[in-house]
């Protein structure tokens, strides 16, 4: 970086008159567009612009007050420019005739287009819907930043030049990943499972709210975390009670979408989500069901096998690759945990490994009371005998048992459930969970 | 704190058991069994402890402190113990008033203090805190402490303003905390805390050998963010504790930027070290500061060697042959015209002329301190000769570029042009050798014995050659001798309005930022006698600039000044106290005076004006061919503007002042970028013509791409004042850097512009200015770390931009000499090693853009994206240096410049 000189032409005066000659004729590169190339794009189009300095320490501390007490003495003065602006001088006038001068040089009716390759700053070869090439200007006032191959382009009718970009090019799939409306499910609403709410809350929503405790720390927080249990524990539960609480954008994928009938499209969508999710950084993506894609890898010679191989090596990639996602953390959640590929959980992708395991007495009895808060019970339901039961229920079973149990009432039309309904409950629930192990049949 | 909300839903669904609300009913549930135990017990001990029997008391006091202590807590909740404590808050404020067995009314105190911290805004905390026991504070946790640190704040600033007994209190506490942070690796906070109460003289008495490296960098840091007196203290603070731990090099700077001879001398005179003191010789030649040393000192000689820069050069030529550059090229190297794509149609028309001055110039920025060039090689004079009038003086002045800093070789090849028979070249001549002499100190004052006698030379010719060269050999020296010599000037009858400017100006450059009377009572004189019509010059602006530039830096000093110009007449009078005022404030970074020339910017100028302007751009824009069609019609709307420009030339100004005091900080320069972009849409014409150079001010040699696309972008404006100053701008934020693509955009315009002959000298100049010294030189008056500023560069880059203001009268008319003003500014971006008795030595060191570290733990890397190189090295804009092996030990933590590096062994350790 430091070197570079403008040495490397080194025509000596006694070298002769031709071959002088020769050397002034070497071709010289172009300097490389800085448009028109793939790229994550982070805060685009007019929010770059207008980006506030970034503030060095994250510590709490003077300087920092310092330096964002400076950032408001030069936005206000702004603010109080602009006022004075408008006042003394409105600009619409102006700006309408801008509008009409660019719309006159954009003509009617505009061609929609393709653009399939930036020459340079100012060229570039488009396609158009018929399918013919054409190599084209690109009118000044298109912002540059926004191109790149294969955006979709407005261009003039007559010489095709390239006269506006069409935004919006993320896949829908992703789009639709987003979440839009966030879960019901509140920290609240689960029972139990404090210390994992603990991590959770310490490598996923801290590091965005807070993160000049890691900087004070000197540490880096961590990217991930993976929730693996056996089912119906929660993990699911926890996830959304994030999403609720969160202001980040939360991404929810599921492992098995991942996988696309084509080859190359399945990680071409992990590609495309992380790549949204930089973009509306902090984000958390939450992928449930790791381990459809995070299987160990082995030799396989089915095509499919591979494809899925594949999806996994981009998504680690992602998780830890050779560009840096700031502020987008990852959560998954598994079952088999044993199953996945080791380079998929190792440190520095996923940090934190929160197990879930299956209800403690103590647990399970606020499980219990949190279902059941709702329902009208009979006095002679003693919540205890089914909390220290020996059995292997999850936090799935119990609601299943509370939820048997409401529906017997219900079938007997009384208005409340008793202890009848719930014993019953339980030997449905157990019994429907030991059925698919056909435990005894062949003894 | 973080959990506030949480913790108060909390406190409410305990003390609101039954409430039917179902949320809080919810919340309810929540509390585990292990909570409801802790919390009747906790009941249970507020019971007891206010029973009657002081034993009891006692008991249930010591358990209750032994529970707060205990608890351990996630990073963001209040201690469950505190949490549910709230609620009985009161009743124990009460229990505590009738105590009064001593020892228990102290514990109690410090339980109180303790559960205050999760209580009120009111500062309760510190109140118990005094009554209570003397304990070490750090007992209770840091978030206790820093709590406590907060309140002391408040309190000092509040009530104990002036209470000599409540201060003596609060600063006993105030230590206290400052020793548990400085012993918890939160310096920040410590030093945070004796910033609010005023008390860094404190701050020696706790820091350690670990720790003043980072009190250090963070008391600096905050130095450009706070007000006018405290920023000299937090400077003197460090310097104490760089003295204290035997970092004279680090102090120096300090005391540099304060600007402190007598510190200086100080520290350099009571610093042990002889090689150390070498090194400081080397940043006090590179800040062009001169210390008058005893001469029966040990190493006398030596130190004002380096003191005195007559290495430069040798240096200089060492790096070029070590990397390979010494070669001489021609203007066309850097052209590269076979890369042009020419316009099938073009014709080359030019006004040859014209580019003869621009290779001139080109040529002299190119070979810049390279000592010999392919021009003057082959046949200077004819080369010379090729040039007319104030050409000609451009073109031998040229020759000084080359032969810069070259003292005694430069001075003899120069020689022979001092006894021309043309006047221009003669006065060519004597620039050339005043800017032989720039950062140069030599004992014989060369260019005063050669110019002396010529400051009063009957030629006005000759004059402004002497006069100029003077102030470039002389920047920022304020010696009084040359002074003397300038000064009769302004009175001189003979003198033209354009020699009294002149002289003005390199008065101002070479007293820079020292307030001198003597002169500025001269400048004033010379200011009040002149006639409105004189004002009206394009050139008299450079008058008030020159009174200006003697306030560079001193902030209120230039007060009285002010108030003095208030009696010239408008619209002078703006122009002249805005230049006071930008001067005054440059590098400060002060908003309040950013608001003010804010305000300049956003007036507006009747409208007839603007018809005018409509007509004179409808015209240009409807002969886009004729370039003398165009020409004739700017000279045009130049009568029709006459007053109107006066006023947009204050606006100019006060351009250009945004952009001077923002550069001093970071956050204002960036932030100040955006205000220019709101200048450039909302403001007049004139207006926009300064910006350009305004935001090559704020980024001189460091081409970022932003302020590169944006230049680039009104390089093609249809008013070519806009046009040729964002070139020229663009020179300037790419000056010797060799940017490839700036490179590029600069060879675009010039084809661009192939029929405009001052454009396309503009673009050639940009070019010229791009490739400075073939890459190895920097314009930008920062220095050490961007830590500090040199004035006569701040001050020659001034006086270059505000005669762009006016581009086609100045640069683009016949006084583009006025470009040598740059000299000053023109600083090598090498780093050299030198072992102890200062013999060149190569190293490897890493080279890489600087990170900020200021405040974060550990030890954190301060360079990133780094490059092992080994010395002699050049460095980029924001990037900083290392040494990659453990051999040596620099003798200054700044590796730029010139760096004496120390073989590692174990005596010779240092902290």
């Amino acid at each position: 970086m430091g070197q570079n000189q403008s040495g490397g032409r080194r025509g000596g005066p006694g070298g002769g008159d031709k071959k002088d000659d020769k050397q002034k004729r070497k071709y010289e590169p172009p300097v490389p567009t800085r448009v028109g190339k793939k790229r994550k794009r982070v805060g685009k189009g007019p929010a770059a612009a207008t980006k506030l300095p970034t503030i060095t320490p994250y510590q709490r501390c003077r300087l920092r007050l310092l330096k964002m007490e400076r950032i408001k003495d030069y936005m206000l003065l702004e603010e109080e420019f602009l006022k004075n602006q408008e006042r003394l001088k409105p600009q619409e006038e102006k700006e309408d005739e801008d509008r009409t001068r660019v719309d006159d040089l954009r003509g009617t009716p505009m061609n929609v287009g393709n653009l399939e390759e930036i020459i340079d700053d100012n060229h570039a070869i488009v396609s158009t819907s018929v399918g013919s090439e054409h190599y084209v200007n690109i009118l000044s006032f298109v912002d540059k930043d926004q191109l790149e191959p294969g955006c979709t382009v407005l261009l003039n009718h007559k010489v095709h030049a390239v006269v506006g970009v069409l935004n919006d090019d993320t896949d829908p799939m992703v789009s639709l990943m987003k979440l839009e409306k966030a879960p019901v499910e509140t920290y609240a609403d689960i029972g139990g499972l404090d210390v994992q709410i603990q991590e959770i809350k310490e490598a996923v929503e801290l590091p965005m709210t807070h993160p000049e405790y890691y900087e004070e720390m000197g540490i880096k927080p961590p990217k991930g975390v993976i929730l693996y249990g056996p089912p119906g524990t929660g993990k699911t539960l926890l996830a959304k009670a994030v999403a609720n609480q969160t202001s980040a954008t939360f991404l929810r994928v599921v492992g098995s979408e991942l996988i696309q009938k084509y080859l190359g499209d399945g990680p071409k969508l992990v590609r495309e989500l992380f790549r949204v999710a930089q973009e509306h950084a902090p984000s958390i993506v939450f992928i449930d069901e790791i381990d459809a894609v995070g299987t160990k890898r082995y030799d396989s010679n089915s095509g499919g096998e591979r494809e899925i191989q594949r999806t996994m090596l981009e998504l680690l990639n992602q998780l830890d690759g050779f560009d840096t996602m700031a502020d987008v953390k990852v959560i998954m959640a598994t079952n088999r945990i044993e199953t996945l590929d080791p380079a998929l959980i190792r440190p520095g992708r996923i940090d934190r490994k929160i197990e879930f395991p299956l209800p403690d007495e103590k647990t399970k009895r606020r499980i219990f009371n949190i279902h059941t808060s709702r329902m009208t019970i009979a006095s002679d339901v003693n919540m205890d005998e089914y909390v220290m039961a020996k059995d292997d229920l999850s936090g799935a079973d119990i609601k299943a048992i509370c939820t048997e149990a409401g529906l017997m009432a219900l079938r007997e039309r009384r208005m409340k459930v008793t202890n009848e309904d719930f014993l019953k409950a339980k030997e449905t629930v157990l019994y429907r969970k030991q059925e698919k192990t056909p435990e005894g049949l062949y003894l | 704190m973080v959990a506030k909300a949480a913790e108060k839903g909390d406190a409410k669904s305990v003390t609101e058991q039954q409430e039917k609300d179902k949320k809080k009913a919810e919340k309810e549930n929540e509390v585990s069994e292990e909570d409801q135990k802790l919390q009747a017990d906790l009941n249970l001990l507020v019971e007891r402890f206010q029973d009657a029997d002081s034993g009891v008391q006692k008991s249930a006091l010591e358990s209750l402190r032994n529970m707060i202590r205990s608890s351990t807590t996630s990073m963001t909740s209040v201690p469950k113990p505190l949490k549910f404590l709230r609620p009985h808050f009161d009743v124990m404020k009460e229990v505590f008033e009738k105590i009064t067995d001593p020892a228990v009314k102290k514990t109690c105190a410090s339980v109180l203090s303790v559960m205050a911290m999760t209580m009120s805004t009111t500062r309760e905390s510190i109140k118990y805190k005094l009554l209570g026991t003397k304990e070490d504070i750090g007992s209770w946790g840091h978030e206790y402490v820093r709590h406590l640190a907060g309140e002391v704040t408040q309190e000092w600033n509040e009530n104990a303003k002036d209470d000599a007994e409540k201060k003596e209190v609060l600063l006993s506490l105030a230590r206290e905390i400052v020793g548990y942070f400085m012993g918890h690796n939160a310096e920040p906070e410590a030093c945070d805390l004796l910033m609010e109460i005023e008390n860094l003289p404190l701050l020696p008495e706790f820091v350690d050998a670990h720790a003043y490296g980072k009190v250090c960098l963070y008391l600096i840091s905050c130095v450009p963010y706070v007000a006018d007196p405290e920023d000299g203290h937090l400077l003197r603070a460090s310097i104490k504790l760089y003295h204290k731990f035997n970092q004279y090099t680090e102090a120096l700077r300090l005391a540099i930027r304060l600007n402190d001879m007598d510190m200086i001398k100080e520290l350099f005179t009571t610093c042990p070290d002889r090689s150390v003191q070498k090194q400081m010789a080397f940043i006090l030649a590179h800040s062009q500061v001169y210390l008058d040393l005893d001469e029966s000192s040990d190493g006398y000689d030596e130190f004002m060697g380096i003191m005195s820069n007559s290495d430069l050069n040798t240096n200089h030529l060492a790096l070029a042959r070590e990397l390979d550059i010494a070669e001489p090229k021609n203007p066309e190297d850097v052209y590269k015209s076979h890369l042009e794509q020419h316009r099938p149609y073009g014709g080359a028309s030019l006004d040859s002329a014209r580019q003869n001055l621009a290779s001139a110039f080109v040529n002299g920025f190119l070979n810049c301190g390279f000592g010999s060039d392919k021009m003057f090689a082959e046949d200077g004079n004819k080369w010379i000769y090729k040039n007319k009038e104030h050409g000609m003086l451009s073109a031998t002045a040229s020759l000084g570029l080359i032969l810069l800093w070259d003292v005694d070789g430069g001075l003899t090849q120069i020689d022979k042009y001092l006894y021309a028979t043309d006047d221009y070249i003669k006065s060519g001549a004597m620039l050339a050798c005043g800017i032989v002499n720039a950062r140069i100190r030599n004992e014989c004052d060369p260019a005063k014995a050669l110019l002396g006698e010529h400051v009063l030379n009957k030629s006005n010719i000759i004059r402004t050659g002497a006069i100029i060269g003077l102030s470039l050999a002389y920047a920022g020296t304020n010696r009084a001798d040359v002074l003397e010599l300038l000064l009769p000037v302004l009175d001189d009858e003979a003198s033209s309005l354009e020699i009294r400017c002149f002289t003005a100006v390199s008065l101002g450059l070479i007293a820079v930022g020292t307030c001198n009377s003597e002169v500025g009572e001269a400048i004033l004189h010379c200011l009040m006698d002149r006639s409105a019509l004189e004002l009206k010059d394009p050139l008299a602006k450079m008058m008030a600039l020159g009174l200006g530039l003697l306030f560079m830096g001193q902030q209120e000093k230039v007060d009285t000044v002010r108030a003095t110009l208030q009696v010239l007449d408008e619209p002078f009078r703006t122009i002249a106290v805005t230049f006071a005022d930008a001067c005054a404030y440059a590098g400060t970074g002060n908003v309040l005076k950013v608001q003010q020339f804010l305000h300049i910017c956003s007036e507006h100028f009747e409208s007839p004006k603007k018809e005018d302007d409509k007509q004179a751009d409808a015209s240009t824009s409807a002969a886009p061919l004729g370039a003398a069609a165009a020409a004739a019609a700017a000279v045009e709307k130049d009568k029709k503007k006459d007053e109107g420009n006066d006023n947009a030339m204050k606006q100019g100004v006060a351009a250009l002042g945004i952009a001077l005091i923002a550069m001093g900080e970071d956050i204002g320069a960036e932030m100040s970028l955006r205000s220019f972009g709101h200048l450039l849409r909302y403001g007049d014409p004139a207006l926009r013509r300064a910006i350009p150079l305004a935001l090559g001010l704020l980024s001189v040699s460091n081409p970022k791409l932003p302020v590169m696309d944006t230049l680039s972008k009104f390089s093609h404006d249809n008013d070519s004042e806009v046009a040729s100053n964002s070139v020229f701008a663009m020179g300037l934020i790419g000056a010797g850097t060799n940017n490839a693509r700036l490179a590029t955009m600069l060879r675009n315009l010039a084809v661009y512009h192939t029929k405009d002959a001052n454009s396309l000298f503009m673009v050639r100049i940009a070019q010229g200015l791009l490739h400075m010294g073939k890459g190895t030189h920097s314009l930008s008056p920062q220095y050490s770390d961007r830590f500090l500023v040199s004035r006569a560069a701040l001050a020659g880059l001034i006086i270059v931009l505000s005669s762009c203001l006016d581009v086609k009268s100045t640069i683009l008319g016949k006084h583009h000499y006025l470009l040598y003003y740059l000299v000053p500014a023109i600083q090598s971006r090498m780093l050299v090693c030198f072992d102890e008795e200062l013999k060149p030595i190569t190293t490897s060191v890493r080279v890489g853009t600087a990170v900020d570290t200021v405040g974060q733990a550990g030890r954190p890397k301060a360079i990133t994206g780094f490059q092992t190189h080994t010395t002699p090295v050049l460095l980029n804009y924001g990037e900083r240096a290392e040494l990659a092996s453990d051999e040596y030990i620099p003798l200054t933590s700044i590796l730029e410049g010139f760096v004496i590096l120390r073989k590692r062994s174990t005596d010779h350790e240092m902290a």
